[in-house]
This record gives C-alpha cells, structure tokens and sequence, in this order.
C-alpha cells in the first residue's frame, strides 16, 4: 500500500504564510507541533476524515443557499481539515483593537442621530451622511437602551504581506457566520483529538450563551422575552438562524408570528399572545415593517417601527446602523476613533479611493489593473473587479459602469491576504485567507477568542466569500509557544473566558 | 410555544405517520395480489388501495392501467400525488426543516437522512415498490418515532406530534376496515379462503394478525376483526387505542385553545369507550365508520383552528 505523503506545498513569494516562512524552509513557532502531527498523516488518511466531516455537515444539514444557483437550492460550504493558528499575543492585539473600533462606531451612531457633533466638525461631509440610502431618518432623535445601536458586529480583517492585519469591512447590519465557527469547532474536535491534546486551544463553545446574554442586556427590562427574527427557511443563513435560537432558547420567529397592538409586540402562541421585549433581526431594515418601508415585504411586521420608537421593544442591532458599514463610510472609521474616543487606532484601515472624488476618481480609472474597486454598498463579493486577475475586457466594462456612475464605487489597493496550508486536490497547498472575528456589545464588550476563517480554495483566488467558491477553517487561538499557560492576560474586559450565560 | 411552529411539528407528523400506512396498505395489498389461486377480480384488489386512500380519481386521470404495479408505483412515487409516500416523506421533512430549531438534533438527522436516502433510491432509477421499500419506510417511521420519544421533553411539541400520529392514524385504520370489510360479503360470515386472506391482510396491514390469534385464538371472523380495531384499548392502531390517547394530549395542551377540540373528542371517544360491536352492526359498520372518518376530520379542523391558526 503507497500513501502520500503530506509536506506542506510551499508559499507563493511575497504572500505571509500563516504557517510556513522562506519558501517552506521553516515553520512558524505556533504550527511547528502541527507541522509534526501532519508529517505523521498520510494523505490517504486526510481524505477519509475529511469525507467524514462532510457525510457529518451533510447530515446535520449545514447548507447554505446560493443566490442564482438553480441546480440545487442547497449546498455545503466546504470546511478545510487544516486549522488556523493564531498565537495568544496576536490575538490579544487584535481584540483590543475590535473593541476600540465597535465602540467608536456606537459612538459615532448615536451623534449621526442625535447632536452630529463629527459633521459638525467637519471631519464627515455632510451630505455623505444624510444623503446615504442607510441613514434612516426615521432614527433621528430616537433613543436606544444604553446607548448601543450594534449589539452584534463582524469584522472583517485580512493579514497583508506585511504581516501587518487590516480591517476590510465592519458588518454591522445582520453579519452571519458564526454558526460555522461553532460547528468547525465541534467537528474538529470530534475528527482530530489527538490535536487537541497538543494544543490548549481557547474554546468557542460558549458563543450563544454571549450572544444571549449580550441580547437580554440590551432592555431596560427585567426578564425580557428574546426572539430571533428570521426572513425564513429559504433564506441563504436559515440553518444558523435556528442553530443561533435554539442555542440560546429562544423561540425563532418570522414576521407572521408577530404583530403590533397598542403599540406593543406580541408572538402568536398556542396559549395566546406573548408580549415580546426584544427582537434580534436577521432581517434587513427594509423588511421590517411594511407600513414604514417596503409596502411590499411580507417578511416583516406592521406597526413595528412605531413601537420601536415609543422603546416599547428593543431591536438588535438598532434600524440605521448600515449608514456605518457603508463602504463610503469605511474610510473615516479611524477619525472616528481619533474624535471620539482621543485614542489612535490600533487597526489599520485599507487606504481607500472614493470614487465621487474627481481626484480618486481619475487615479482608479488610471490604475485599475491593480485595484479592487467595489460598490459602496455591495456585499458577497458581487459586483466588484479584481483588477489584477480580470480579463483586459472586463476592465474595459467595468471602466464604463464605473464612470456612469462613480459616486457608487469604492477602490482600493489589491491586499496580498495572507495564505494558510489547506488540504486540496494537490495536497496541503497554501490557499488565502481572511478572519471574521465576530463582536458583542452589551454591558461589556465580548468577543470569543478566534472567529470565522474563510479561505478561498481555488488557487491563486482572493475571493473568500462562500457564494464564490470560499470554504471555511476552525480557526485557533493558541497560547504563545514560549508563554506561560495564561498569555496574553491584558486585564481587558472583553471576556474571552467567560461563562457567564444562562442558556 | 409558537402557532406556526406547533403547525409544523403537526403536519410533519402527520404526513409520516400518513407515508408509513401507505406503505402498509401497499405492502400488504401486493402480497394480496401475488396469492395465486386468487378469485379473478383482479381489478378491484387492484385498487382498493386507491378507495382506501381516496386518489381513485387522481390515478385514472393518469390514464394508467389498473395492474397492482401501477397502483403502487403510483401510490409511493408519483410526484403529483399530494400524499404518494416519496411526497409524504418530503413534506415531512420540509416541515421538520421549518421548524428545526424546536426539535432535538437527533429527530432532525432522523428525518433529514431519511429524506436524502429517498433521494438516493429515487435516483436509482427503478423507483422501488418492493416488500423492502415499504418496510423501509416502515423502519424509518418507527425510527422516527423512537428517536422522538427518547430525545423531546414532555412538552407542548412532543404533545404535537403525538396528536397527528394518532389523528391520522385513526382515521387509517377506519379507512382500512372500511374497504375491506365491504368486500367480505356479510351473508359469508364463516369466511372462504379468500375472505381468510384480505380479513388477515386486514389485520397485518395494522401489525394486529398476532393481536388477534392472542385475543381470541380461533378462525379469523370479520366481526371480531372489527371488534379488534374498533374497540380494543390495548391494541396501538384500533380507534379506542389512538383516542385515549387524543383525549389524554388534549388535556395536556393548553386549555382555553382548544375548547371545541376537547369537545368533539370527548364524544368520540364516548362512543369507543362505552359502545359496543352490537350497536355498531345495528347502525351497519360501514355507516358507522363513515361517520367515524368524519367526525375525526372535523377533530382535525378543530385543532388546526384553535391551536395551529391562530387569527
């Protein structure tokens, strides 16, 4: 019997390998116990537990539905075998600047709504705010518990060739994801224990005990009742949608199950109605409510912005924090940080070129071969170009979209995202990667250690998203090799071990 | 708990419990129809599924020749056939995936793997409706229903999907005896060879053939058949059985809902528990049957309108 051996396919040059440095010569101090694992595994023996994870997910029935693909209404979004590792040190620096960061943008939403002391200062232009399709009027002056208007936030982050991690997105409207966190996590502790053996990797588990515990801080209420809303079963995150509810439970509603009388929201039971006091939306603003935004939607619930602005119910994350993650927004977060927190950014920001300047404009439209340039509001990797790996065609269409209608694009330098080894066809090859961590925000802000590793599996692609042929990796965060067993301990309140929930 | 998710939890037990007598019905009426030496109304054995399930009509709008093998073919695959089992076991699972938050991880896998099995059989090509079909769904059915039993708490959504079985499956076996006892001519009581083999396919189509010889070990009689499935409370399928257990879940369930559905089973259930075979052969099984079949459906309405719809 032949097996093949595993040695992991070394970097492109110019690319940060997560594991690998000097073209494969040497392993990063953080892999190098698995680095051994793997030189004790033969191909042959990846491949069965890789088939086994998938015949699991399959069976489980995490799926994902893709826009457009009319061959069959659910799909499996590949989960790679190869972990990332992210050592405790780096992870410590990367969760003090996630909390910074989300907490500037609760700052910043509620002075868009309220004083706009930032416009004021002239740090924002003006009609860049209120002219924007996600401010909603209809927020100005309103009042939300304690302050916070994103409960729930994902962050976006890329490492660069420079080693250096930067912030692509902030997804502050209904970011999801971390249900495939969670079931990696799971899976790979079932196909590999003996890894976590070697590893003291920091648990994810307690996730929906935060998530639950961030909702129920979110009212001013004793004893809330919490529900999830869904747009339903043939939404593309429905499956993370009842994983999420029944987690925490929480009864999973759709907008039918609710309803508005006198101002407040009830569920529609089999005992009767029951009062509900807070509403975690996986639903867009613009399905909310039928009588104050899209008269056609019959996803949301009648009457409910009124009672929403009376505070009769909590909605998370408030109506209006898309006006944040715009990407036209993006660019001032780190004036954000500056105005209102006095504190410089511990994240960088991709350097980006808004395409209404005339000035921004021209040099994209001169260097588009080695941009990214993407719509303001676009999302799953629709509707932008990769210069660099786009046909000379497709740049010339894309030249004429753009110039129709500039103010619409965003552009940015093509970041070399960082690769990591991920088992493929041709063996343990390295593929890139970016780094959803995802963010709590209630009395404290809470994050667990890791987050969502997506991957883009074809060769040489940097497109991670799973709508376009992205997979996903459990992702680590692992004590400093050298360190003593509780690194990174920086006395932050972001609550990294904290099994405080009630679920 | 919600109403809508109460309503799947219903229905997705119900078509279950509905693709599982199918293939009992089909199951036995093939073997039935294999039995040589069979009196030559081929026909009308042929159908008889089809009059118990009420799709008579569906089928000949196919235009399709009455043969046992069309009959089934049609009864577990055709895909406009609301409830031909490969539909049944479908909607089962669509509303398990409604509402997969409010059931246990295994009862889910149970019917998600059931559903990607009947993909991979379907895709076999020959669309099966052999004996090892039916008692695959069978099995899956029973599996379903253990896995349910030792994974759910004892609340409002176990309370739910109990109610289906035993709503549906009562109206089954009412279906069932029905037909069949049609076919027994009553002057005959003493039974020919080929009433002896559809009264024990009677009674086989409901897992009762055992029941009976331990009941009364003698010759099978179509009236203690009846009696067997009517009034029998320890038997699983018979009407008494399937309604003392409707009258002790609706006690369960939340009251003010489900007045008229408390009502109504209560009087059926008055009839199972204090009548008896000779009352039942004064009005004529049939018409009492017919009535039963009724009465049950308007149980079923009442339930849909106080729990499962609420206005």
């Amino acid at each position: 019997m032949t097996s093949t051996s595993l040695k992991p396919i070394a970097p492109e040059r110019g690319i940060y390998d997560e594991m690998l440095v000097e073209d494969g010569a040497h392993t990063r101090p953080h892999y190098r116990e698995y680095a051994g694992w793997l030189d004790s595994t033969t191909a042959e023996g990846m491949a069965a537990k890789r088939a086994e994870a998938d015949l699991i997910f399959r069976r489980i029935g995490i799926t994902f539905s893709v826009h457009g693909d009319e061959s069959g209404t659910e799909r499996l979004i590949p989960s790679d075998v190869v972990p990332r590792i992210i050592p405790a040190g780096e992870w410590s620096f990367l969760q003090r600047g996630l909390v910074q960061r989300v907490t500037a943008i609760n700052r910043f939403l509620r002075d868009i709504y309220h004083e706009q002391q930032i416009l004021k200062a002239g740090l924002i232009p003006e009609d860049q705010i209120v002219a924007n399709d996600q401010y909603q009027v209809a927020m100005i002056g309103i009042r939300v518990p304690y302050d916070t208007y994103a409960q729930i936030v994902g962050v976006d982050i890329v490492r660069h060739s420079d080693g250096d991690y930067y912030v692509l997105e902030d997804n502050l409207r209904v970011p999801s994801g971390v249900s495939y966190m969670l079931s990696n996590r799971k899976m790979m502790m079932r196909l590999f224990p003996d890894l976590f053996r070697r590893y003291r990797v920091r648990p994810v588990d307690h996730y929906p005990a935060l998530l639950l515990q961030t909702l129920r801080e979110s009212t001013e209420v004793d004893e809330p009742t919490v529900v999830l809303l869904t747009p339903g079963r043939f939404n593309s995150a429905y499956y993370e949608h009842t994983f999420l509810a029944q987690q925490m439970g929480i009864e999973l509603v759709e907008g039918q199950d609710l309803f508005v009388k006198d101002a407040m929201v009830f569920m529609r039971t089999t005992s009767g109605p029951q009062r509900v006091d807070v509403i975690y939306r996986r639903l867009d603003d613009t399905f909310l409510d039928p009588l104050a935004f899209r008269p056609d939607s019959l996803l949301g619930v009648p009457g409910l912005l009124a009672a929403y602005r009376l505070g009769n119910v909590v909605i998370a994350n408030a109506i209006g924090t898309g006006v944040a993650d715009d990407k036209s927004i993006y660019p001032y977060v780190p004036e954000m940080i500056r105005f209102y927190l006095g504190e410089e950014p511990i994240l960088k920001n991709v350097p980006t070129w808004q395409c209404r300047r005339p000035d921004d404009l021209r040099y994209v439209l001169d260097h588009l071969a080695e941009l990214v340039v993407k719509e303001v509001h676009g999302a799953g990797g629709y509707g932008m170009l990769v210069g660099p790996t786009a046909a000379r065609d497709e740049i010339e269409r894309f030249r004429a979209v753009l110039q129709a209608n500039p103010g619409n694009y965003i552009a940015q330098p093509t970041l070399a995202l960082s690769s990591c080894p991920t088992f493929v066809e041709e063996g343990v090859a390295p593929r890139h990667i970016d780094l959803r961590p995802f963010v709590l925000v209630g009395r404290d802000v809470r994050i667990v250690p890791g987050g969502l590793t997506r991957v883009a599996l074809r060769r040489g692609s940097l497109v991670v998203n799973s709508s376009q042929g992205g997979g996903t990796k459990d992702t680590w965060v692992v004590d400093d090799p050298a360190d003593a067993p509780d690194g990174g301990g920086d006395g932050h309140s972001a609550a990294s071990s904290a099994r405080t929930g009630e679920a | 708990m919600l109403s809508r998710v109460a309503s799947h939890l219903y229905w997705l037990s119900r078509y279950l419990e509905r693709a599982e007598n199918m293939a009992r019905i089909l199951d036995v009426g093939q073997s039935l129809a294999l039995l040589s030496g069979h009196p030559g109304d081929g026909e009308s054995t042929a159908i008889e599924p089809l009059v118990i399930t009420d799709t008579l009509d569906a089928f000949r709008a196919t235009g399709k020749a009455a043969t046992p093998e069309n009959v089934a073919r049609f009864l577990a695959w055709d895909p406009n056939l609301q409830s031909s089992i490969a539909n049944c076991l479908e909607a089962s699972r669509e509303n398990a995936r409604a509402v997969r938050g409010s059931i246990t991880s295994e009862m889910w896998e149970t019917i998600n793997d059931t559903w990607l099995q009947l993909q991979t059989r379907r895709r076999s090509g020959h669309e099966p409706i052999e004996t090892e079909f039916f008692d695959w769904v069978k099995e899956r059915s029973h599996l379903f229903r253990g896995v349910t039993f030792a994974t759910i708490r004892r609340d409002q959504p176990y309370h739910f999907t109990r109610l289906a079985t035993f709503i549906e499956r009562a109206d089954n076996t009412a279906r069932i005896l029905s037909v069949k006892q049609a076919r027994t001519a009553p002057a005959d009581a003493a039974g020919s060879v080929s009433d002896y083999y559809s009264l024990s396919a009677v009674l086989r189509s409901v897992s009762a053939l055992e029941a009976y010889r331990d009941t009364y070990r003698d010759t099978i009689d179509p009236r203690r058949v009846a009696e067997l499935l009517v009034f029998d409370p320890k038997l699983p399928r018979s009407l008494r059985f399937c309604f003392d257990e409707i009258e002790d879940i609706l006690q369960q369930l939340p009251q003010g809902a489900g007045r008229q559905a408390r009502r109504l089973s209560a009087i059926i259930h008055a009839g199972l528990a204090h009548g008896d075979l000779d009352e039942v052969y004064d009005i004529g099984l049939h018409t009492f049957l017919e009535r039963f079949i009724r009465n049950t459906l308007d149980l079923g309405s009442a339930v849909q309108n106080g729990y499962l719809e609420m206005k």
